[in-house]
């Protein structure tokens, strides 16, 4: 008992101040995906390798429209693996909450 | 290879053999359907070699059949020995070997379901995977299955076994569980509180992994079979990417093995210190819990640094692995060694608990003969005395060139799979630290950008157990993917653990077992 009292009170508090303190991931943490529009060609390679399926193209009236839903993403960075123009990467973003599936959309546009 | 043993058992099996053929380390014997019990048999009992897995494959486009293969294991000479049978799709049945060979239990009624097969003689002929609602002559896994069929559902009933009488009871529990844990049934029949029998039943959420694999593409695969078993993430992405390396026939560079062999280790660290954390849960030890807990946090949090995975996804790839994490050894060992010398007094605590030590003493004893009829797999055997372990056995990733032991206990009880976990966590950390010692310069990663038609065997040792893979491919894609857990084999040692026990110790044997409902039911 007295071997509990000591290594709890050398222990002391382990937990952190988070969210009042903002807790950063580390580096290289595999985190929501983020496009850099203007890097983007749009050439679809991301499209084909994503596990999921949640990376998509539209076009309509001359508009090219790339989107990447987080609900359903795994975080495996097979798209920022296969783009050759560096457009798409995994951020240390990962404060994902929504009360909507569309809050987790994110889409770029480019005129075609 | 020795083939001497080979050719015994060539001179054993003599006639009943049709065809014969060899790759890698795997021997293929087609032999005759009606001798498969007697050879099997012989194999199992004469020659000693357990029975790993059995599985059917849907060949009725090139012959008309279904094949059926048994994965005998010959653990001294790192080979495997696959007895293959042809059932004509006319006929659909073959003779079981559930009466001779206890472990073939639940594999036969798997086929049973999955592709029609029926085993004749099977003692237990019910279903297993298929519910009652699910209408007969539809079997998954045929190839005419199409995978987005939605059947319907139709009337029907499961009988349990029942014990009768003076006294006792039944107590269900389940499938819906107080904690946030996956589904699963358990029928207690008791008399007073001893547990006199218990049945379970799983498989409520089957979600047809083994089709999905068949109908998608190889890159993607490798993300799935990182996901068949939450926490076993690695073992199993790696027992993937083994066998389809295997039939690639490429060599993968060793320094993306020995980050393999780091990555399955710091798995097996993390998960065994959550079991210790949940058996000190279960006895309502609440220190030793938080502080078990409060490792493995930091095994997670340092899995995150190393791999920017808390669950170490993300990593593998068929030909290596996908980031070098070389430039982290000395984050690695000082952290590591902190959470060793945490740990090492975190068990000293532990077992000078009385209240702790008598709740785990003698329960939940699963006897040897018991453990190895069943085929109990990973530090559940080990603990009964069942001296096996895949990664000294059948040597993979950098495992032949580490030094390791392979703790046993004999007793079989929940503090022996305790202590067996404890020195597995302190032989992972001396692993970790040879393989970062060692670790080779150069490559991570062979691309390739086409898998060769073949089939192979892919093995590992998950925390749980012996994990196996068995994949076929043609035409660069999938054409049968067998995934077996070693929560497949351990399942059914449960029934048999809980017996003479009292009910509120089934928490604690359940959680010594550490069995996983989705690797079970995939």
């Amino acid at each position: 008992m007295l071997e509990i009292i000591k290594k709890t009170l050398r222990t002391g508090c382990q937990t952190i101040k988070y969210p009042q303190v903002p807790d950063i991931a580390p580096e290289g943490f595999r985190g929501k995906p983020e496009f850099a529009a203007e890097k983007c060609t749009y050439c679809g390679n991301c499209i084909k390798v994503c596990p999921p399926g949640v990376i998509w193209l539209c076009e309509q009236k001359g508009e090219k429209r790339l989107s990447l839903s987080c609900c359903g993403c795994i975080f495996c960075g097979r798209c920022e693996e296969v783009c050759t123009a560096g457009a798409i990467k995994l951020t240390l973003e990962y404060e994902l909450c929504a009360k909507k599936k569309e809050d987790l959309l994110s889409s770029i546009r480019s005129k075609s | 290879m020795n083939n001497e043993i080979i050719e015994k058992i060539k001179k054993d099996l003599h006639d009943n053999i049709l065809e014969e053929s060899r790759s890698h380390n795997e021997i293929y014997f087609t032999v005759k359907k009606g001798s498969i019990v007697k050879l099997c048999d012989h194999i199992y009992y004469h020659l000693d070699l357990p029975l790993v897995s059995i599985f059917a494959t849907d060949e009725r486009k090139i012959d008309g059949s279904f094949k059926i293969h048994y994965v005998f294991s010959m653990d001294r000479n790192d080979a495997f020995i696959i007895l293959r049978i042809k059932v004509d799709s006319k006929e659909s049945s073959y003779p079981s070997i559930t009466p001779k060979i206890a472990s073939a239990n639940w594999y036969e009624r798997e086929m049973q379901d999955m592709f029609g097969l029926v085993p004749l003689g099977h003692p237990d002929p019910r279903r297993l995977m298929n519910f009652e609602d699910w209408p007969e002559e539809i079997h998954p896994l045929r190839k005419d299955f199409d995978i987005k069929t939605k059947p319907p559902r139709v009337k029907g009933e499961y009988i349990y076994r029942h014990v009768d009488g003076e006294g006792v009871y039944e107590i269900p529990v389940g499938p819906v569980h107080a904690g946030v844990i996956e589904p699963g049934h358990f029928r207690f029949s008791v008399a007073g509180e001893p547990i006199i029998n218990l049945e379970i039943r799983h498989f409520y959420t089957h979600k047809g992994v083994e089709k999905l694999f068949e109908n998608i593409s190889i890159d993607k695969a490798v993300f799935l079979a990182e996901r068949v078993s939450g926490d076993n993430s690695v073992a199993h992405v790696v027992a993937f990417c083994q066998a389809m390396e295997k039939i690639a026939l490429i060599n993968v560079p060793l320094r993306a093995i020995y980050i393999r062999t780091i990555l399955l280790e710091l798995e097996r660290i993390y998960n065994h210190l959550a079991d210790i954390a949940g058996i000190a849960t279960d006895v309502a030890f609440a220190f030793g819990a938080a502080h078990a807990n409060k490792l493995k946090e930091e095994v997670l949090q340092l899995n995150e640094q190393i791999t920017g995975s808390r669950m170490l996804r993300g990593m593998n790839a068929i030909g290596g692995v996908r980031r070098d994490i070389g430039d982290k050894k000395n984050m690695i060992l000082q952290k590591l060694s902190n959470i060793q010398r945490d740990f090492r007094k975190l068990m000293e605590h532990l077992t000078s608990t009385p209240s702790l030590m008598d709740r785990i003493e003698n329960t939940g004893r699963i006897y040897n003969d018991i453990a190895k009829g069943l085929h109990v797999v990973g530090p559940v055997g080990r603990a009964s005395g069942l001296d096996r372990d895949t990664r000294r056995d059948h040597p993979y990733a950098a495992y032949k060139e580490l030094n390791f032991k392979v703790p046993i206990q004999k007793a079989g009880d929940v503090l022996s799979r305790t202590i067996v976990r404890a020195d597995e966590i302190c032989e992972s950390v001396a692993l970790i630290e040879q393989a970062l010692w060692a670790l080779p310069e150069g490559e991570i990663r062979v691309h390739l950008d086409r898998i060769p038609d073949g089939q192979a065997l892919g093995y590992t040792e998950a925390p749980r157990g012996e994990t196996i893979y068995w994949i076929r491919t043609i035409g660069n894609r999938i054409e049968r993917c067998k995934v077996r857990d070693p929560s497949f084999c351990n399942w059914l040692a449960i029934e048999y653990a809980v017996l003479d026990n009292i009910v509120p110790d089934f928490p604690i044997i359940n959680k010594s077992l550490s069995l996983s409902y989705s690797g079970n039911d995939m």
